[in-house]
């Protein structure tokens, strides 16, 4: 009764809020977008090498690829580092910090790596780059209780990539 | 003294959920300081006008650590400790919404 009550004054005056909010959007956290962008950034690289390995005399042809393909690498590295800072501040919290030591050692190499790959043309680093957050996206999936497996991805480069058990 | 509000979000779930309405009031802390298990009403410079439970208080400093009881919930897990001064009242009354 005192609540129909006040859910009425409610819609005439509008009572004040008092947030009890959670994340938004809630709970919505996947390190998948941040694994795609790893495996990006190597295809690049892979595709630069090709381009430059095939190419005798650089052209005007060449360097707008090899510039798109650069741009490419730029953006997608970054987006590794955004899509893993998102769960390292808004998911992750000291429970899975005390439960998995490694993260934090773990978050800041993939930050470094991911400067690295803008950087240069490392394809080593792309690789650690990738399996920092296959490691990263392993934990991710046990701080919810679900099984994850590693296949090759099924399109170039073809590396391994971690995937939830659903 | 007293101020109503309407809880909005589920962060305080099964506990307060949104759509509840809630008589809050600084009166209690004249009698007793702030306590862990409290459900107190702050002001927040960038989440505004919040409903959380108190963790744990540090009378030395001023500072509250709040918690909300879904897992999600934006608290100090977030934000950090509140201060004593930002805080409105404790929760001295809970109209619950009907539930279906």
């Amino acid at each position: 009764m005192f609540h129909e009550m006040l859910a009425k004054i409610d819609r005439l005056v509008g009572i004040r809020r008092a947030k009890a909010h959670c994340d938004i959007p809630c709970g919505i956290y996947d390190p998948h977008q941040a694994q795609v962008a790893a495996l990006t950034v190597i295809r690049m690289l892979d595709l630069m090498t090709e381009l430059t390995n095939a190419q005798k005399t650089p052209t005007l042809e060449y360097h707008n690829s090899i510039s798109r393909h650069i741009a490419v690498k730029e953006e997608h590295a970054e987006l590794v580092k955004r899509e893993v800072r998102v769960i390292w501040g808004d998911y992750l919290k000291q429970e899975h910090l005390d439960k998995y030591p490694e993260l934090p050692g773990l978050v800041h190499k993939i930050m470094q790596l991911g400067s690295k790959c803008r950087q240069g043309v490392s394809r080593e680093n792309a690789m650690d780059l990738l399996a920092g957050v296959n490691r990263f996206a392993e934990i991710f999936w046990e701080t919810k209780g679900i099984a994850t497996k590693r296949v090759k991805a099924p399109y170039k480069p073809g590396e391994e990539i971690v995937y939830p058990v659903l | 003294m007293f101020y109503l509000l309407k809880v909005e979000g589920s962060s305080l779930e099964p506990d307060f959920s949104e759509g509840d309405f809630v008589l809050v009031s600084k009166i209690p802390f004249f009698f007793r300081p702030v306590q862990p298990g409290d459900v107190i009403v702050f002001n927040h410079v960038l989440y505004q006008t919040m409903i959380k439970y108190v963790e744990r208080f540090e009378p030395e400093t001023g500072e509250i650590f709040v918690i909300g009881t879904n897992p999600e919930s934006i608290d100090s897990r977030i934000f950090g400790p509140i201060r004593l001064r930002s805080v409105l009242g404790k929760v001295i009354w809970h109209f619950r919404r009907k539930r279906v």
